[in-house]
């Protein structure tokens, strides 16, 4: 023992190979350990839930940043990595998520993306949410604008997922998640799609509540074209229902005697109060135009096209807003068509002829008051007399054979007189018109019939 | 400490090698040892070393590189014990022998 100690005094030469040695050793280990170490430490972590982790490894001692969700799982996190073989020291700079307060989501949809914004409580919920989006808006950019915070209210995830859903159903608009309280504002995407939302909100898990419901619906749009030249009356839109849409469609081809009538008509909920009358009355006034549009958006009436002559435009535009119900507006731009030329007075008689072949002038069952549909017919009436200011019409009045005989003559009388009336009223000079009543004298049709009777019920127009 | 034997097991080795064939060779050396002062200054240095090592006063890359270097210091250390013990035992072999 005593020969190995004084050996041992002479065991120092070696030393400079040693450190040699080291010095080798450290230049090739430290890499490789350091990137061992980092895989090792960040594999500790996986199943931690941490934000913005960074690990960095110098020799043996590792600094671990992250952000954890609590003060729980941020020592979890620290300890997990302190336990990693081969670690020596860990630099903990560690912190807590920063806390929300109120806790802010919002979800915006805009023309061309949707942005989740504010703050989500987890990674797991933020990519859970961002997943639902993408799903409930397949085809629009998500963007991510999505922060993580502490201080979620209990069942967030669901409340928001509901949320995104509803975003599917607006045009643009923004969702606001603020603590328990929702706010919503924006532009349905259609019809009926306002009150889809308000249902589904139903839903929201207890606690939620709404602060605001601002989203609008679309405006509840019926359009008519009238178009002469194509002959035809071409009807877009909405419409409430079958039954409205049914009495509309019998109400045009009352209204629209020369025309072609082209629906193109969609039922959907959402239609103004008092909608079927408004719109029956405004395709009165644009059967009265000889070219027109009509376009009825939630209660604004805009009605615009060419009058038959002047007088017209001014009944058109008052009988149009007699016929709305209260609260609705009216928007007429209505000219008055520049006058046809004049023409021979036999012309005339063929034009008018034409006419009452198409349509027939329609009165109240046993009583000589012009029914309102018939009034385009008399503006065409009205038009062709104009066009021959020399002529002397005689206006003859029909019925059929039912009834009493001394009744029906009497009748005639009084509708051919009803009809002169009409006329002069619109600005003719009353010694053109010679009105005459026939009864049932001069039937063109056996009143054996309804069909038969409903061609002897008529008026005639005789140019003499 | 142990995991980094377990690590670098190779290095190690290489070091007590290097212990050994220099304790081999000590008992036979014939030039003059360290003086006891000399060893004592030495054995304090390494203490005051091993102190740092343990208290792990010095951080990253460094403190490492220390804790490697006491490592193969030990295994040298080792090496040239059993070097040199083993050297005495034959040359006391030898000797009756002759």
């Amino acid at each position: 023992m005593r020969g190995l100690l004084r050996s041992s005094g002479k065991w120092w030469p070696g030393v400079v190979p040693l450190a040699i040695l080291l010095a080798i050793a450290a230049w090739t280990t430290t890499p490789p350990l350091e990137a061992d170490l980092a895989a090792r430490a960040q594999a500790s972590l996986k199943d931690t839930v941490l934000d913005k982790t960074l690990i960095t490894v110098a020799g043996r001692d590792v600094t671990f940043a992250a952000e954890a969700f609590s003060e729980e799982g941020r020592r979890s996190a620290v300890a997990a990595v302190e336990s990693v073989p081969g670690v020596r020291l860990v630099n903990d700079q560690t912190s807590l998520v920063p806390e929300a307060k109120p806790f802010v989501w919002t979800i915006e949809r805009d023309v061309v993306r949707v942005t989740l914004g504010g703050s989500a409580p987890l990674p797991a919920s933020k990519a859970r949410l961002l997943d639902a989006a993408r799903a409930a808006v397949s085809g629009v950019e998500v963007a991510d604008r999505l922060s993580l915070s502490r201080g979620a209210p209990l069942r967030f995830d669901a409340a928001a997922l509901l949320l995104i859903d509803q975003i599917g159903k607006l045009k643009d608009g923004k969702i606001t998640l603020s603590d328990s309280e929702v706010t919503l504002a924006g532009m349905a995407r259609e019809l009926g799609g306002r009150e889809a939302i308000a249902a589904a909100l139903k839903n929201l898990p207890e606690g939620y509540w709404i602060g605001a419901n601002g989203i609008k619906a679309p405006p509840y749009v019926f359009a008519a074209n009238k178009d002469p030249v194509a002959g035809a009356l071409t009807l877009t839109g909405y419409v409430p229902d079958n039954t409205v849409h049914a009495a509309l469609a019998v109400a045009a081809a009352r209204k629209f005697f020369n025309e072609k009538v082209i629906d193109n008509l969609k039922a959907s909920v959402g239609a103004p109060q008092g909608f079927a009358n408004a719109v029956v009355s405004a395709l009165g006034a644009l059967s009265r135009l000889s070219t027109g549009t009509l376009t009825v958006s939630d209660r604004e009436v805009k009605l615009s096209g060419d009058a038959l002559y002047d007088a017209a435009a001014g009944q058109i535009r008052g009988g149009l807003s007699k016929g709305l119900p209260q609260g609705w507006q009216i928007k007429a731009e209505i000219s008055v068509k520049p006058p046809a030329t004049p023409v021979d007075p036999t012309v005339c008689q063929q034009l008018f002829a034409d006419l009452l072949h198409k349509g027939q002038i329609q009165f109240d069952s046993g009583r000589a008051t012009i029914d309102p549909d018939s009034t385009g017919l008399l503006d065409r009436l009205i038009e062709t007399a104009m066009r021959c200011p020399t002529a002397t019409i005689e206006i003859g009045g029909h019925t059929d054979s039912d009834g009493d005989a001394a009744f029906n003559q009497t009748l005639s009388e009084k509708r051919a007189q009803a009809v002169s009336e009409y006329l002069v009223h619109a600005g003719l000079p009353p010694e053109r018109f010679r009105p005459v009543g026939f009864g049932s004298t001069r039937p063109v049709a056996g009143n054996d019939t309804d069909e038969g009777r409903a061609q002897n019920r008529r008026i005639e127009f005789l140019v003499r | 400490m142990v995991d980094l034997a377990t690590f670098y097991w190779g290095w190690l080795l290489g070091a007590a090698l290097l212990g050994f064939a220099v304790g081999w060779i000590a008992v036979v050396h014939r030039g003059s040892g360290l003086s006891n002062r000399a060893s004592l200054w030495l054995t304090g240095l390494l203490a005051a070393l091993i102190a740092v090592a343990l208290a792990r006063l010095i951080p990253g890359r460094p403190g490492y590189w220390l804790d490697l270097g006491l490592l193969m210091m030990a295994a040298y250390v080792l090496g040239c014990a059993v070097g040199s013990w083993l050297r005495h035992w034959v040359i006391s072999r030898h000797v009756p022998a002759a």
